[in-house]
């Protein structure tokens, strides 16, 4: 078994940036994530949206980095949303009640 | 009933070492024979103990987590230690998941334990010079294997 490496890339369409959020996204990774999407959450005319198609894994520490993005979008009245969120990824956010929170909504 | 076999393994309280834990737990539960569902279910519980540790145990200092895989017959019994000061595993008291809340109510943290508890059949922590975390989980009986 290979080590999934965490990936991030980021893609800017019209009115939208996509962050492709790959691998294990974990403790170790936290950090860069935080650095990451911190200046993107400030562009509050641009949607936001995480692709999570190509992600292995996530823990805790994942989850509470989306709430926090999640919650930092809503505060500015900004829109965000998750998309593309593989089966045993979505158990995860269903279990712990986030689901609701990161569909496509205005 | 067959004797209990167990792996142990031991890394530094780092969080660029918690793959290593979760690499090692996939190698003994597919010796088990669990799903992949039931692998992935304690791959995410394990690294929750494991993450505590490495968050809350040494307080910034150097430190190591102890793991150990107990096998017994379907059943698997991981136990994660460290021997740092020993911390109370953060929680949200009055409701841990997000359910039926609104977005000012939902917080980022306190969900480590309670994934743990949601994934894991039993889940015991003990203080003893340090914190222990022993998760276990009892295989699926398939008509194949049995």
């Amino acid at each position: 078994m290979v080590t999934n490496k965490f990936t991030l890339r980021t893609e800017n369409r019209e009115g939208q940036t996509i962050v492709y959020v790959g691998g294990e996204f974990d403790l170790e990774v936290a950090t860069q994530m935080r650095a990451a999407m911190e200046p993107l959450i400030e562009l509050a005319d641009r949607r936001l949206t995480i692709n999570l198609q190509d992600l292995k894994y996530i823990d805790s520490t994942g989850i509470g980095i989306l709430i926090s993005v999640l919650k930092a979008r809503h505060a500015r009245k900004a829109p965000f949303d998750v998309e593309h969120v593989p089966s045993h990824i979505r158990k995860l956010f269903d279990m712990t009640g986030i689901t609701p929170f990161l569909a496509k909504a205005e | 009933m067959t004797k209990e076999r167990s792996v142990k393994l031991t890394v530094p309280a780092l969080p660029e070492y918690v793959d290593l834990v979760r690499l090692t737990l996939y190698g003994v539960a597919s010796k088990m024979k669990f799903t992949f569902e039931e692998i992935e279910d304690m791959k995410v519980a394990i690294s929750e103990a494991c993450n505590n540790a490495v968050l809350h145990a040494y307080g910034g200092e150097e430190g190591k987590i102890e793991i150990e895989f107990a096998v017994n017959d379907d059943e698997l019994s991981i136990t994660v230690r460290d021997f740092g000061r020993s911390f109370t595993i953060e929680e949200n008291k009055a409701s841990p998941s997000l359910h039926g809340k609104s977005i000012d109510e939902i917080q980022s943290g306190g969900l480590g334990l309670y994934l743990m508890q949601a994934l894991m059949d039993r889940v015991e922590v003990r203080h003893e010079g340090g914190t222990s975390v022993l998760l276990t989980k009892k295989r699926m009986k398939s008509e194949e294997t049995a």
